[in-house]
């Protein structure tokens, strides 16, 4: 996987993992992909209805030691 | 569907500060059109200096520690964020009247309206929230 930016929001409480995603993906082209590292456990949800709601794709997410990482390609 | 979120901010606490900005600062990172409606004691919430020292629901102060140690944003912080997402903030003419307060006591970038103006806004927006 080709990975065009990271955002790394760890520590960051809701709503600041999302405000910042938001704000590196307006920096992409479509069909790049962005990494995102969060530690806000809300963000399991908020990322995969936030991605919804902007038609972009979660091509994959894992967790580990806390750390949430997720993959998503912008619509 | 409704790409607007309209929201009402009634009460000037901390808690109604991170109800409403949290709300708003979400809705906009999520491509919607956001404003909110500051009346009465909501005012506070972009009020120059009541924004910094936003007071904590009566027996509920012990909450401070719980802020710190998640790393919550603070309400200016919240406040300026909201506004780089392009939330149009909409001071209520009459409250600010009634409490004797201009537009210079608030945050820069704000707008000045009555019920009607964002009763105008509200109609087509889904959800509108009162806090």
């Amino acid at each position: 996987m080709n990975i065009t930016k990271t955002v790394d929001a760890k520590g960051f409480a809701c709503p600041m993992p999302i405000v910042k995603t938001k704000k590196a993906i307006d920096t992409i082209q479509s069909g790049e992909v962005l990494e995102v590292l969060v530690t806000d456990k809300g963000a399991l949800n908020d990322f995969a209805a936030w991605a919804k709601t902007g038609g972009h794709t979660i091509l994959e997410q894992k967790e580990e030691a806390d750390v949430l990482t997720f993959y998503i390609q912008k619509a | 569907m409704a790409n607007k979120v309209a929201i009402i901010a009634s009460n000037g606490g901390l808690f109604d500060a991170y109800k409403v900005f949290n709300i708003a600062t979400a809705a906009a990172a999520s491509d919607k059109e956001v404003a909110i409606f500051f009346t009465f004691e909501g005012l506070n919430l972009i009020h120059k200096q009541g924004m910094h020292d936003l007071p904590m629901p009566a027996g509920k102060e012990h909450f401070a520690e719980g802020f710190t140690k998640a790393q919550v944003p603070s309400i200016p912080q919240l406040v300026e964020m909201a506004q780089e997402l392009g939330v149009t903030f909409i001071a209520c003419q009459m409250t600010m009247d009634v409490m004797g307060l201009t537009k210079e006591d608030f945050v820069s970038g704000i707008e000045v309206g009555g019920a009607v103006t964002f009763l105008e806004y509200a109609k087509d927006a889904s959800p509108t929230l009162t806090f």
